[in-house]
């Protein structure tokens, strides 16, 4: 290259420049044998571009002014032919200490003029940058969008365990977390519902107490009626029902154990103040229970308007990998809540009867294995 | 939130991502993949692959440990798409084991380039026949295998680099596989016992030998650069070569005329001295630069010769590095200096040569005669260091009174006597 140089290049006492344009239309006079590092540059020139300020050698869009002043000092350092290796080094550790973003521009840049050198130096910095950092600081440095659902994330892309219990756990918290998803979601749509849905207190207890089968039951229906209508086709949508699931009746015990069991290890995995909310179901609950011929009218009204409980858990395999000791063991667990929900009945009933005067929603779901789920959203316990 | 900044590592062209990526530990590439959505498989189409120890989080329990490299590897594998150029596996835990070969028929598939593979001390891996099937191979290193090359195997046609550390191969076969790589132009030999080695590449530019060598000849090679050679020889090598006729100088030698950097260990110049009889070598070696000869016994009148005779051969020397074998035993006989006066004459001045290193300098007459020739034929001499031997105490007075009355040809050159006090 430097041969090439002697031929273009005037006499000595003249430096010889070039004229650089960069993606903002300015134009900058630069040493030839600095830009000539560059090899796109470099063959600019000796297709004859460059050699005056009319004819400028335009730079690809990336490089815009303060990456071509980076990268022609880097040019100008390196292009000297003296320097030893320490000293290049030592430059080159100097030249990349900046804040990522002008590290991610600066390698753009020079990876369009294909300065190869440049490319590897930044490259190496940025890996610098990203090597043993958690997935949360690496988002923070280069402004990553956190969109991976937390399903994506904690699907095994390596196998971490093979010890079952550990995949049960994770899919287990994985449907847990996709059940907050789905209540923040829900949340802002039901901003618009919870108008359409607010009822007095009153009426929801005579509709409770069997006077009208068909009627409260359609307007209520479910917790979005949206879901309603697409229930039939969309298990989606069941799910979205399903978190508005209290605590199982009594009917739920004794007419479908194995859903009531997944149901219940839904239960055990929600948080404390879902719980909170739950206890005010034995509302219902109580009633259904000494009442049975209302808990199988209702039974038979969720049966056709609610396609079978079997769907809606069809996409979740959690059954499938739940050995039996572990399933006796949530079977215990779903027994023992009842009853406990079951005691607190009356006083339970009494409570929110005296505070039925101030607006409360009410929202009333159902799921198909013949429960009736009531949940009762509480301000506080919303929060 | 920053919802201003947009993300700007992501918008990075693939190509740069990808070196990015590569110059991550392995593990660390793949755990990219949950940052977000964009880079969910940003890591399963690098094609620069390096898994090590570090693979795997480090466990008290090889078994463990093994265990979860090799899990990591094949998952990985399992999981990637496109082409791999580069696949190097070095890892003391892994033995010989059917994953490996698994891995290497997939990577064969997979038009690799590159093949690195170092495994552990215990039973050496055998490679399998998919190996030699990688017609697009440019570089190929292993450290302790077994090779085996199939009977129909016609060479790696696009090899540039071999590498071969400790590798068990028939020795017919090690020639045959040289020899078929027309275009190879590095080859490194390392701890082979006893090899017999012809070696016949065209496009060969760097060499490096190690082991012990029974016989050592470089056939066609015309185009060398660099040679280094480690030689170690035993007792029956020794023997075998007292008994040989051939002059080995020639053989080794005779063939590189674009010879630029010489650098020889241990027992490599007496080597070179074995069947070299007095005459000046034909051959002139007008671009070597560098020559750095270690443990070369000046008790030897042969080895000086040797050494002698490289350096009137080469005219452009620049460099020269020469340590002594410290051999503390005197010699029986007065050694017979008459050659130097008689034979080296003023005519062969060595213009160029800029800087001598002298260690382990003993002090024996014929080092001591060495140096004054290298004084008196080198006019552009810069500097010359003379590190004494550490078995030489009393010896350094008379090496410095000496020293001094030698005639420089250069005018700037400068003797350093490196004196540790003791």
């Amino acid at each position: 290259m430097i041969e090439a140089d002697s031929e273009i290049i005037k006499p000595e006492i003249l430096k010889a420049y070039v004229w650089l344009q960069t993606s903002d239309g300015s134009i900058q006079q630069v040493e030839q044998e600095v830009a000539m590092f560059c090899p796109l540059i470099c063959r600019e020139i000796q297709s004859g571009m460059g050699s005056s300020k009319n004819y400028p050698i335009s730079l690809p869009s990336r490089v815009n002014p303060p990456m071509l002043s980076l990268i022609l000092d880097y040019c100008r350092f390196h292009q000297v032919p003296g320097r030893s290796n320490k000293e290049r080094k030592s430059f080159d550790e100097k030249f990349v200490r900046m804040d990522t973003k002008r590290l991610c521009e600066l390698t753009s840049a020079a990876d369009s003029l294909q300065l190869k050198p440049l490319v590897d130096l930044t490259s190496r910095a940025l890996a610098r940058v990203i090597e043993g950092k958690s997935p949360e600081e690496i988002r923070e440095i280069f402004h990553l969008p956190d969109d991976l659902t937390e399903e994506e994330k904690l699907e095994p892309i390596k196998n971490t365990m093979d010890d079952p219990r550990i995949r049960l756990l994770n899919r287990l918290y994985a449907r847990k977390r996709k059940e907050l998803k789905e209540r923040e979601r829900l949340k802002n749509t039901e901003v618009e519902e919870d108008r359409a849905d607010e009822r007095s207190v009153d009426d929801l207890l005579s509709f409770i107490n069997g006077s009208n089968e068909g009627g409260p039951f359609d307007t209520y229906g479910f917790a979005d009626s949206k879901a309603n209508r697409a229930s039939k086709s969309k298990k989606k949508n069941r799910k979205r029902k399903d978190h508005h699931k209290a605590a199982p009746s009594n009917c739920t015990s004794t007419s479908n154990s194995t859903t009531a069991s997944s149901d219940a290890v839904y239960m055990n995995k929600k948080e404390s103040n879902e719980l909170d909310s739950m206890r005010s179901n034995p509302t219902c609950h109580g009633n259904l229970s000494p009442n049975p011929c209302n808990g199988t009218k209702l039974h038979n009204i969720e049966d056709n308007t609610i396609p079978p409980a079997e769907d809606e858990f069809d996409d979740c395999d959690l059954d499938d990998d739940i050995d039996p000791a572990l399933k006796e063991k949530i079977d215990r667990e779903v027994e023992d809540f009842a009853r406990r929900l079951n005691s607190d009945w009356p006083e339970r009933m009494q409570q929110i009867l005296s505070l039925g005067q101030e607006r409360r929603t009410l929202q009333l779901t159902a799921n198909g294995n013949g429960s009736l789920r009531i949940f009762t959203s509480l301000d506080e316990s919303r929060k | 939130m920053e919802d201003l900044d947009r993300d700007f590592l992501s918008d990075l062209p693939q190509s740069i991502i990808e070196t990015i990526l590569t110059k991550l530990p392995i593990r660390d590439a793949v755990r990219t993949s949950i940052l977000s959505n964009r880079w969910r498989y940003k890591w399963a189409s690098m094609t620069h692959l390096v898994f090590d120890d570090r693979s795997a989080t480090q466990f008290n329990d090889r078994m463990v440990v093994e265990d979860r490299i090799v899990n990591f590897i094949t998952r990985f594998l399992f999981l990637h798409d496109g082409p791999i150029h580069k696949f190097s596996l070095s890892s003391s835990f892994l033995q010989s084991s059917p994953d490996i070969d698994q891995w290497l028929l997939f990577i064969s598939r997979k038009d690799v380039k590159e093949l690195i593979l170092e495994l552990g001390e215990g039973e050496w891996f055998r490679a399998p026949s998919c190996v030699f099937s990688c017609k697009n191979l440019m570089r190929l290193e292993l450290v302790r295998c077994e090779l085996d090359p199939p009977p129909n195997f016609k060479g790696f046609l696009c090899l540039k680099y071999l590498n071969l550390q400790q590798v068990l191969i028939p020795p017919d076969d090690i020639e045959c596989l040289i020899s078929s790589c027309p275009l190879l132009e590095s080859l490194t030999l390392s701890y082979f016992d006893s090899l017999e080695l012809t070696v016949r590449a065209p496009n060969l530019k760097y060499l490096i030998l190690e082991g012990e060598f029974k016989d050592l000849c470089l056939a066609n090679t015309p185009l060398l650069i660099a040679i280094s050679v480690a030689m170690y020889m035993t007792d029956d090598i020794a023997e075998h070569f007292e008994q040989s006729s051939s002059c080995n100088f020639d053989k080794f030698l005779g063939g590189v005329p674009e010879l630029e950097r010489l650098i020889g260990h241990i027992y490599f110049t007496k080597y070179l001295s074995i069947g070299n009889g007095q005459r000046r070598s034909p051959i002139t070696y007008h671009h070597l630069k560098f020559i750095e000869l270690y443990q070369v016994s000046f008790d030897d009148v042969k080895e000086v010769l040797v050494v002698l005779q490289l350096i009137v051969n080469s005219p452009n020397l620049k460099a020269l590095q020469i340590s002594g074998s410290s051999n503390t035993s005197a010699a029986t006989q007065a050694p017979d200096l008459q050659f130097w006066d008689e034979k080296f004459s003023t005519d062969c001045m060595l213009r160029q040569l800029k800087t001598v290193k002298l260690t382990d300098v003993s002090g024996v007459p014929h080092e001591m005669k060495f140096i004054k020739f290298l004084l008196e034929h080198s006019p552009s001499l810069e500097e010359m260091s003379i590190t004494p031997s550490l078995y030489v105490t009393e010896g350094r007075l008379n090496m410095l009174i000496d020293l001094v009355c030698f005639r420089r040809a250069s005018p700037q050159a400068s003797i350093v006597f490196i004196h540790e006090p003791a």
